[in-house]
């Protein structure tokens, strides 16, 4: 509770404060209340700290943060102070990015905590709104814009969707408090009695979460949204609002357990396709963001397969699976962000790398390493304990799904021919340049956690 | 878990400091390595009785998954095996200008070590991966020519075959009794017919791709002649006994339910790529090409030796897969030798080279013998006992994998007097003395194993006993 606060008063600091300031002076302040913020939700889920008088002022009914969503709220804020931190400022003034991007955060926050319908759709659309505004924020630039129209579209279809479910949910089980939902459904009998305006409910909720998390087949906005966005926006949307969207997914599909074995057989099926597309369709692509788009849609495909797991007591495999994400996708975006130039923002953009940034190619590569799966990286550690727990369900979908990573190699390493070239005539100046030392902190992470799994098991 | 430590330690002091030293001086430092195998066996193997000892053992990942490794008279020739050649391969590095090489080739090497100690399942596919890193970084960093597709079909190629691995395992797992990657546990699930055909097949498709069996060796031609020769020597002395390590120790003990299923259609592959690698080789003009199929050829009738399921099979197949370590590393350091001192490595370019230097015509010729098999060197044994094995298995392939000794005297006396006989085409300058050291050394051992290969027979006979009881143990459990 404490870290949606200082989230949710920092972004109206920062909104206000920053008005009329150059976004550099507001970068320091607002990274540091997330990482605050982050700290703080550790240390509370951790139960060494205890807010207790805090979280009573919020009705319980409504949201709720159990010591694992308040894992990922840490995780969350981590990762948004990280991108704050590393993505280089914008120079016109004005540092309303900053305080939206915040702002947004506090919906994914909310989304994580719900425990209540109403609650969850007020978490998205505060997770979405901002996102809106910033998908275009680059307002001079045609795809921004295209991409902020798009997103707006297909976000408010979705959300709407996702409101009829509920409602359909409500006509179903008189209820729309998820604990009182589940605890309804586990009564013998109450399910036979409306069971198609429960299961429409679920398809049409659904629906408008695999929107959110772009899912097959909810996925064609996906690649042009991301490539139309300012990079640290992009960055935000496919780490952030993909997390947040898996967590409120498990959390309200737990409510209908009664129904799982019904909804496992469409998500395995859109967990397959989602793989399958994601994967083959990032091998054609030729600019770097535009893959990395395709590669988080394969991601969510892999996290889709969570939701077919008994997923009560495997919640912090998702945890796991969120860091290695989280860390490999920020670091490769930022090296996207800092090699491209208006020119060359395909793969030719880290050509001559290694001779250039020795320390940049090593920590990509080990990027790659992870975001690929390759042992001892926590890439790696995420997706076996995710595949292994899924496997138990369905064999079949974890075989392709390891085919799926099989084919992600042919993408991910596509970045090693350029890298790897002794050619000097890219402007090997640029490539100089420092790397951030959030970004080494991040590389390091993703090797440690990778080197002592049992990390997060304990932690949970 | 010292010889995993220290090639590492020593991988990363390379790594930083590399450059300031001289490349011999790291070839000796890893011959540290070697000392503390030693120290190891002697200190955890205490008798020679087949036993899988634990020499460390720490809980890792989450229930059931430990870093546990152990040593038992296979496992030992292996990590004997690696932490003998990686010096010699280290010592082979001709010039000064490939910084990352060292700390690649040691870091290989603390993944080889682990590769064939670790005891635990999921220790293995880590380290089985592990170890692929570092050789694709090698082809990828120093191949002559064209180097991202071959090394990225070869990473694929591989990485698909462990994923297969992989599934296997996890099925495995999930069988247990209490969730453990442990191998005796891992061992102790039975299965029925068909799961252990799939199970079987996942281990059998990465382990076929690595040795390579026939339809899987696509990879293996090309990034052998386009790595740089230390990523050869590594690919094909260590790397391929990996595969065949695999099959021994976990495929067939892990499938033995369907082994009889299996036991055909590798036996007959096998023969397919013992004919069709020495076909090939013989029309080859390059020296490292006709190396790679040679070696596809002989790897071909250990995998089928090891397939017959007989003791006598077994041995001569882990035999020979040491012998073929020390063949196949000499040969490619000669044709290093000869490319960068007489400038190419092309037969129809080479020719009379013997009188430039006699000690490394005689070198060379010995290497040439022990891998066709002439008696009293090293090749002979091995390759007796798993023809005799082939033969009893089935009369037919017996008599075609017997070509191979004819075939393999084709191509190897065909590359010996291209090479060195007849008329000089080329030049071979003057060979330093440090740069014959190495290959002393494994002259040396190409005699004494030719000699007497009872040396080696005694270490394994046990831990081979203890296999071919598991095999049988399962096969058990149908019948």
């Amino acid at each position: 509770m404490i870290g949606i606060l200082i989230v949710f008063i920092g972004a109206v600091l920062v909104l206000f404060l920053g008005l009329n300031k150059p976004e550099g002076g507001m970068k320091t302040l607002s990274s540091l209340l997330l990482f605050l913020a982050g700290v703080m939700s550790l240390l509370e889920s951790l139960s060494i700290l205890n807010f207790e008088r805090l979280s009573n002022w919020a009705p319980k009914n409504m949201i709720d943060f159990s010591n694992g969503d308040l894992m990922f709220v840490s995780l969350l804020a981590f990762v948004t102070a990280a991108i704050i931190a590393i993505f280089p400022s914008v120079e016109e003034k004005g540092s309303d990015r900053l305080g939206l991007m915040m702002l947004s955060l506090t919906g994914a926050f909310m989304m994580i905590g719900a425990d209540h319908l109403v609650m969850l759709f007020l978490g998205i659309e505060v997770l979405s709104i901002p996102l809106y505004v910033l998908a275009g924020s680059d307002k001079h630039n045609l795809r921004s814009n295209e991409a902020a129209i798009k997103y707006f579209l297909m976000g408010a279809f979705s959300t709407a969707i996702f409101l009829l479910g509920c409602a359909f949910i409500y006509g179903g089980s008189g209820s729309l408090s998820l604990s009182e939902i589940s605890l309804r459904m586990s009564i013998v009998g109450h399910l036979s009695e409306f069971p198609a305006l429960i299961k429409v409910g679920v398809i049409l909720m659904s629906t408008g979460l695999l929107f959110k998390v772009s899912a097959f087949p909810f996925h064609f906005w996906a690649p042009d949204v991301y490539e139309g966005s300012p990079n640290k926006v992009t960055t935000f949307m496919a780490v952030i609002v993909k997390i947040a969207g898996f967590v409120a997914f498990a959390n309200y599909l737990q409510a209908f357990e009664a129904l799982a074995s019904w909804y496992h057989q469409w998500l395995i099926i859109l967990a397959v396709c989602t793989i399958i597309f994601g994967n083959i369709a990032a091998i054609s692509q030729k600019t770097v963001k535009r893959t990395l788009a395709y590669s988080s849609i394969a991601h969510a495909g892999y996290l889709l397969l969570f939701l077919i797991t008994p997923m009560k007591a495997n919640m912090w495999i998702l945890f796991a699976y969120s860091v290695a994400y989280a860390l490999s996708t920020v670091v490769l975006f930022y090296f996207n962000d800092k090699y491209s130039t208006p020119k060359e923002y395909g793969f030719g953009m880290f050509s001559g790398l290694l001779k250039n940034n020795q320390s940049a190619a090593i920590l990509m590569v080990i990027s790659l390493f992870s975001i690929a799966g390759i042992p001892v990286t926590v890439g790696f550690t995420a997706k076996y304990y995710l595949f292994t727990s899924a496997f138990e369900v369905s064999p079949l979908a974890v075989c392709i799904a390891l085919i799926g990573s099989a084919i992600s190699i042919m993408y991910y390493f596509k970045a090693f021919k350029p890298m790897f070239e002794s050619d000097e005539s890219n402007a090997s100046q640029a490539q100089a340049g420092k790397v951030n030392f959030v970004v080494y902190l991040m590389v390091a992470a993703s090797i440690v956690f990778g080197l002592f799994p049992y990390l997060f098991e304990r932690c949970f | 878990m010292e010889i995993i430590i220290l090639p590492l330690i020593l991988s990363l002091l390379a790594a930083f400091i590399g450059s300031k030293i001289n490349k011999t001086v790291w070839g000796l430092l890893s011959f540290v390595s070697l000392f503390a195998m030693v120290y190891m066996k002697q200190h955890y193997v205490v008798h020679n009785d087949g036993v899988w000892h634990n020499t460390f053992d720490v809980p890792w990942f989450s229930n059931g998954i430990h870093f546990t490794l152990g040593l038992d008279g296979l496992t030992g020739l292996m990590i004997l095996l690696t932490n003998l050649l990686v010096p010699i391969i280290i010592l082979s590095i001709q010039t000064n200008n490939q910084k990352s090489l060292i700390p690649l080739i040691l870091f290989m090497q603390a993944a080889l070590n682990g590769v064939f100690m670790a005891k635990d399942g999921l220790m293995f596919y880590i380290f089985w991966e592990l170890a692929l890193i570092p050789i694709y970084f090698i082809c990828l960093l120093y191949s002559s020519q064209d180097a991202f597709k071959t090394t990225i079909k070869f990473f694929i190629y591989t990485f698909v075959g462990s994923l297969a691995m992989l599934a296997s395992l996890i099925y495995l797992y999930l069988k247990t009794e209490n969730h453990s990657f442990a191998y005796d546990e891992l061992l102790s699930v039975q299965l029925n017919y068909t799961e252990s055909i799939w199970v079987g097949a996942g281990f059998l498709f990465a382990f076929a791709v690595k040795i390579p069996i026939f339809p899987f060796h696509s990879w293996q031609a090309n990034t052998y002649t386009n790595a740089p020769a230390q990523g050869s020597m590594l690919l094909s002395g260590i790397m391929l006994k990996m595969g065949l390590y695999g099959l021994l120790r976990w495929f067939m003990p892990m499938a033995g339910e369907s082994i009889a299923f299996f036991q055909p259609i590798v036996v007959l592959l096998a023969v397919i790529g013992i004919i069709y690698g020495a076909v090939i080789a013989i029309k080859q003009n390059d020296l490292k090409r006709l190396i790679a199929f040679s070696s596809l050829s002989h790897v071909g009738l250990i995998a089928a030796g090891f397939m017959t399921l007989s003791a006598v099979g077994i041995q001569g197949g882990v035999l020979q897969m040491f012998v073929h370590g020390i063949n196949v590393v000499a040969l490619f350091y000669i044709v290093e030798i000869i490319e960068t001192h007489a400038g190419s490595r092309e037969l129809s370019k080479l020719g009379g080279l013997a009188k430039f230097n006699r000690t490394f015509a005689v070198i060379y010729l010995i290497v040439v013998l022990g891998t066709a098999a002439v008696p009293l060197t090293n090749g002979f044994p091995g390759e007796l006992l798993l023809l005799k094995s082939v033969f009893d298995y089935n009369t037919v392939t017996g008599v075609f994998a017997g070509l191979t000794i004819i075939l393999c005297a084709v191509y190897m006396l065909r590359m010996y007097q291209f090479s060195m006989l007849g008329e000089a085409k080329a030049t071979l300058n003057e060979i330093g003395l440090m740069k014959m050291i190495p290959l002393f050394i494994l002259v040396a051992l190409v005699i004494l194993i030719g000699v007497c290969p009872q040396l080696i027979i005694d270490q394994i006979s046990p831990s081979i006993q203890k296999i071919m009881l598991e095999i049988s143990n399962s096969k058990g459990v149908l019948s």
